[in-house]
């Protein structure tokens, strides 16, 4: 028990939040997923539309991406710039 | 009485360490659980964007108009994923729990507790961006009813945020005026 420093406990626990934080990755990946067969699908029925197709389902998995991204943000202050050991 | 019990240990071991060390790892915890609920508005929005390119497919000439409906029902679809964010920078940047006077542990497990509330929102951005993905694909079928499609898509998608803003409630209450201490 000895030797575990209070900095150290709380570098621990954002170690676990950082980790938890990146699960929300698992949406955007199926989202993204689902986006890129409807895409493929579309462009199959209708090849002349390819440009318009492929414009929005870029346009549209742009913004499922956003939360994985705010996932990674927290993941990256966690690791990086943590708030938390200057409060201690 | 003796402890050999696992738990009884780590809860000893844990109370070991300085109260606000105990705090501010809940919260690094919490805030990490919350961000848990990006999962639903990135499958939301993933149907939506599937759905966004089918419908220009089978209607190309308005395809301006259903990539609109497309994402204004994501922007909608959105929320719970900003409202995980903002409780997780509230833990992380102006942590309210580590003022507070009271147990530390009790202090610690609504932090996590804040976190794991918010996970809920993954339900309300699944079904605000099915709303969504089905207003397009509406709109791309029909778009001289855009205006009555995408009114009730918005009302839909105001009961399905229903939930999400319960969970707000719970992680605001255990953070702000924590029932406990």
């Amino acid at each position: 028990m000895e030797g575990i420093t209070s900095e150290a406990l709380v570098l621990a626990a954002s170690a676990i939040g950082a980790g938890l934080a990146m699960i929300a990755g698992i949406g955007a990946g199926i989202g993204q997923g689902y986006a890129a067969g409807k895409g493929a699908e579309s462009v199959g029925r209708q090849p002349e539309a390819q440009g318009d197709i492929i414009r929005t389902m870029l346009l549209g998995s742009a913004v499922a991406e956003t939360t994985g991204i705010y996932g990674l943000i927290i993941a990256l202050v966690l690791l990086f710039v943590n708030p938390l050991v200057g409060m201690l | 009485m003796e402890s050999s019990n696992f738990i009884i240990d780590f809860l000893e071991w844990l109370l070991s360490f300085e109260r606000n060390a105990l705090i501010l790892a809940g919260s690094a915890i919490g805030a990490g659980f919350a961000m848990i609920a990006g999962i639903g508005p990135g499958i939301g929005q993933g149907l939506a964007a599937g759905k966004g390119a089918e419908a220009v497919s089978y209607n190309r000439k308005n395809s301006k108009k259903s990539t609109m409906v497309m994402l204004l029902g994501s922007a909608v679809a959105e929320t719970s994923g900003i409202l995980a964010l903002v409780v997780a920078l509230i833990l992380l940047f102006m942590n309210p729990l580590i003022g507070v006077e009271g147990t530390g542990l009790v202090l610690a497990a609504s932090g996590i507790g804040a976190g794991l509330s918010m996970i809920a929102g993954i339900g309300a951005g699944i079904g605000q961006g099915y709303a969504a993905a089905k207003g397009t694909e509406a709109v791309g079928k029909r778009p001289k009813l855009q205006p009555a499609i995408v009114r009730t898509m918005f009302l839909g998608q105001a009961v399905a945020q229903t939930t999400g803003i319960y969970a707000l409630i719970v992680a605001l209450v255990l953070m702000f005026i924590n029932p406990f201490v």
